[in-house]
């Protein structure tokens, strides 16, 4: 018992010395605390949600259809992103721009659209560019691709509103049919057939243009029905109508049958003409827009909340923040230690290994915990980032990812021969931690084996965890916090032997 | 007349002492193929203060790091409060105090905060205020017990560091170089609080380069190249380098020639005796104490007045150099 509380003693020697050397560096702690607080403000307020503008030079060819007035106003209609930067008709001058950063973008007109589209080919749409970060050449590959999608939507577009001028003329033809159809029925049942002949000529004519008319503007409006499955029964209405009113009209005159058999066919043709001019009417009415894009997308998140990006980062930015304090002054001590001699004066006094650790781990835990609850707070209170979960599971986060941190620290501390080279090791773990830990990307992103690097760095599990707890209010995934324990775990019975070999061992 | 040989180390038979606290025996460290200590032995009487001299680079403190256990002999054995240093227990262990070369405390921490951190790793209890405030009075701290360990002198922080050697009261110290840039006056002060410890019954085993200092240690072992030369009292040191005890013989009227070859030719005169002036000479003869009345025995014989006959104590650095030489000339 007497040994138990000589070892509490000498333990305890650690604990207050690494407290008393750190707050005579109260630049150090000030640093520690504002620094991350400071970085998330001015990133909170300085992050602009979009994407980068262009300035964009458009090259037309000799014989383009299209006026440069036109160009401008449909650039213009292209989006935010976009800054006209004007038009012109040499290309090598554009592109001469582009290489002296004087636009950033340059998109060049195909030349021979109709003979390309003739020959069944895409005209194709060239955007020329002077980037080499590969995420903005994403950006602007993907902007291109927006671009056409544009350029395609206006076109159908113009096709559309054609189509629904065009649409005077089939609804002028679909009343004189509708005419012809009240004539007929009257010729048939007074029996004059000279009239009634007369009449279903007139009728199978204004069945031809209506046919040959509509085609081109309903059959639009059908395949939109087609797409969305309407009714999940009659999937082709307008062209089964067609069929059965020239079919109808047809046998008025093929085979006529009785007088009821005329009159019912008649019915049904009337019917029919009916059911083209409501559709034709619903044709006309609708915006050229909706038709060339029927659909668009909405996002609806289930999730309690929408944090904002720099809530977003902030618990990734504490995880990563405490992991390499942890590591940082974990790393320093015990080599700094052995290089002033001090290690020497350990060999020497009956300290052990696990005496020594304990209290460096406890001082450590105890100045890490302080640092976070005080980041913590300024997080929520200052910054407002949303704390929907537990404050105690958050808490139990918080200080597996310092054991494990410090598990880090100690080991780099032992294994390292200078200062520097600890600081070295300490600075690799920060980069780790910064590409691998999903701090700046997602994990998914990351080919599988290449996590394994992810899943020994704590922030890794910090970040997820944290996110969970203070973003989604849930609790920790106990799987993920056992891991990190369990990795701190292996990494403190590494360092105990290995220090145990440096204290207690001679050479 | 015969001059004194060059000392052998396997010629060295160690000093016969009772009750060692610390006992060498063939200690022998190699770093790869560089032997940094060769086949030491020596042993150290209880409450007293074994000086350990020798120029930088001898093996001093790696000897010291072999009886703390910091090293482990390549051949030999040490045994030191009856344990070899390897095996030390916690409680072993407690029972030292060791003063390394250099200040390896911490910068950061006040002088007070340094010596309760040198206390609690000895596990002394937490009432221990008294004891700190009298281990500062001891080495003259107190009234500074306040400030950084940045902020004192170079003494200060070897005294800081004595005091952490001492605030446990340990039984045996291992002071290395202890006195190595500090001034002449905070010198004599640390010589003086050695000779205190070794009257309150502890055991100091003392390095340096200081070879002056040997005169206040009871036991002086001589180190060069890793070698231990010698282990001796101050004054068989002494009486070792020159073949014996050296003597100032002066007449008040010049003395000639043959009067000098009849004296050299005494029985109890060595032959490294050398003529120091007209009237004067220095003579090695076996024990100064005998050989004085029959100096003037045979000066009243030759009617040679005499001024004075006096025994010489040479520096210890002479006395170093004169223990050298041979290594240096064998070089």
């Amino acid at each position: 018992m007497r040994n138990f509380f000589r070892g509490i003693i000498r333990a305890s020697s650690f604990f207050r010395k690494e407290i008393f050397e750190i707050l005579r560096q109260p630049r150090l702690v000030a640093t520690l605390v504002v620094g991350p607080f400071l970085i998330l403000f001015i990133f909170g307020i300085g992050y602009r949600a979009q994407g980068r503008t262009l300035r964009m030079l458009f090259v037309t060819q000799p014989d383009s259809p299209i006026a440069a007035q036109d160009i401008q106003q449909y650039a213009e209609t292209l989006g935010a992103q976009f800054i006209y930067a004007g038009v012109t008709g040499n290309q090598t001058e554009a592109l001469d721009q582009l290489q002296r950063g004087q636009v950033d973008l340059v998109m060049v007109e195909p030349g021979e659209i109709t003979s390309t589209l003739q020959n069944n080919q895409q005209a194709v749409l060239t955007l020329y560019h002077h980037e080499i970060d590969p995420v903005q050449v994403s950006y602007i590959t993907y902007l291109g691709w927006l671009f056409a999608g544009q350029v395609n939507q206006q076109v159908l577009r113009s096709f559309v509103a054609q189509g629904q001028t065009d649409a005077v003329d089939v609804h002028t033809s679909l009343q004189a049919a509708h005419q012809n159809v009240s004539a007929l029925r009257l010729a048939v049942q007074s029996g004059d057939e000279v009239l009634a002949k007369q009449k279903q000529q007139g009728l199978a004519g204004n069945v031809d243009a209506v046919s040959t008319a509509v085609g081109a503007s309903l059959l639009l409006l059908d395949s939109v029905q087609h797409t969305q499955g309407a009714n999940g029964i009659n999937t082709d209405p307008v062209k089964s109508t067609l069929a059965d009113l020239r079919q109808n009209t047809n046998q008025l005159s093929d085979t006529p049958g009785s007088s009821n058999e005329q009159l019912a066919r008649l019915d049904k043709i009337d019917q029919d003409l009916t059911d083209l001019d409501g559709k034709l009417a619903q044709f006309q009415s609708i915006d050229p827009s909706i038709i060339v894009s029927p659909f668009r997308s909405e996002t609806k998140s289930v999730a309690n909340i929408q944090p904002s990006i720099s809530d977003f980062f902030a618990p990734a930015v504490l995880a990563l923040l405490l992991q390499h304090l942890a590591v940082t002054f974990a790393a320093l001590s015990i080599v700094r230690e052995r290089n002033v001699g001090t290690m020497e004066l350990f060999r020497v006094s009956p300290l052990s290994a696990m005496e020594a650790l304990f209290g460096k781990f406890i001082s450590y835990m105890l100045f890490g915990g302080v640092i976070a609850a005080i980041l913590s707070a300024l997080l929520v209170f200052a910054l407002h980032m949303p704390m929907l979960g537990n404050w105690w599971n958050f808490t139990l986060v918080i200080a597996a990812v310092l054991f494990t941190s410090l598990g880090i620290g100690f080991v780099i501390s032992i294994v390292s021969q200078t200062d520097s080279q600890a600081v070295q090791y300490s600075m690799i773990v920060l980069l780790a931690s910064v590409f691998f830990s999903g701090f700046i990307m997602s994990l998914d992103m990351l080919w599988e084996p290449v996590r394994v690097i992810s899943w020994l760095l704590p922030t890794t599990y910090g970040t997820l965890l944290l996110r969970d707890i203070a973003l989604r209010g849930a609790d920790p995934n106990w799987a993920l916090l056992g891991g990190l324990i369990a990795i701190g775990l292996v990494l403190m019975l590494i360092s105990w032997r290995l220090m145990r070999r440096l204290i207690a061992s001679s050479q | 007349m015969e001059e004194a040989a060059p000392v052998e180390p396997s010629e060295l038979q160690p000093v016969q002492i009772r009750d060692s606290v610390i006992s060498a025996n063939h200690l022998t460290k190699k770093f790869g193929d560089e032997i940094a200590v060769q086949d030491v032995s020596f042993d150290v009487p209880r409450a007293s203060i074994f000086g350990f001299i020798g120029p930088s680079g001898s093996g001093k403190t790696t000897t010291v790091r072999l009886l703390t256990g910091v090293y482990t002999p390549t051949d030999g054995q040490a045994t030191v409060l009856d344990c070899s240093p390897a095996k030390f227990s916690q409680s072993d262990r407690s029972r030292l105090g060791y003063m390394p070369q250099l200040f390896v405390l911490y910068p950061n921490l006040t002088v007070w905060e340094n010596l309760n951190f040198a206390a609690s790793l000895y596990g002394m209890s937490v009432f221990r205020g008294k004891r700190l405030k009298e281990i500062l009075t001891f080495v003259e701290l107190d009234e500074h017990r306040s400030k950084l360990a940045r902020n004192i002198s170079g003494g200060m922080l070897r005294r800081l560091s004595l005091a952490a050697t001492l605030v446990h009261d340990p039984e045996l110290l291992f002071l290395d170089e202890p006195t190595a840039g500090i001034d002449p006056v905070l010198r004599r002060k640390f010589w003086d609080h050695f000779r205190e410890l070794k009257n309150q019954g502890r055991t100091i085993f003392i390095t340096t380069q200081y070879v002056s200092e040997a005169d206040n240690c009871d036991l002086v072992g001589v180190q060069n190249k890793g070698k231990l030369l010698l282990v001796d009292t101050p004054q068989g040191i002494r009486h070792h380098a020159y073949g014996g005890d050296m003597v100032d013989f002066r007449t008040t009227e010049p003395f000639d020639f043959q009067a000098e070859a009849q004296l050299r030719s005494l029985s109890f005169v060595r032959a490294k005796t050398v003529r120091t002036g007209p009237n004067s000479m220095r003579i090695i003869v076996d024990q100064a104490g005998t050989a004085t009345p029959e100096l003037m025995g045979w000066a009243q014989q030759q009617n040679i007045q005499v001024q004075a006959v006096e025994e010489y104590m040479p520096s210890f650095e002479d006395v170093f150099v004169e223990l050298v030489r041979p290594e240096v000339s064998h070089a």
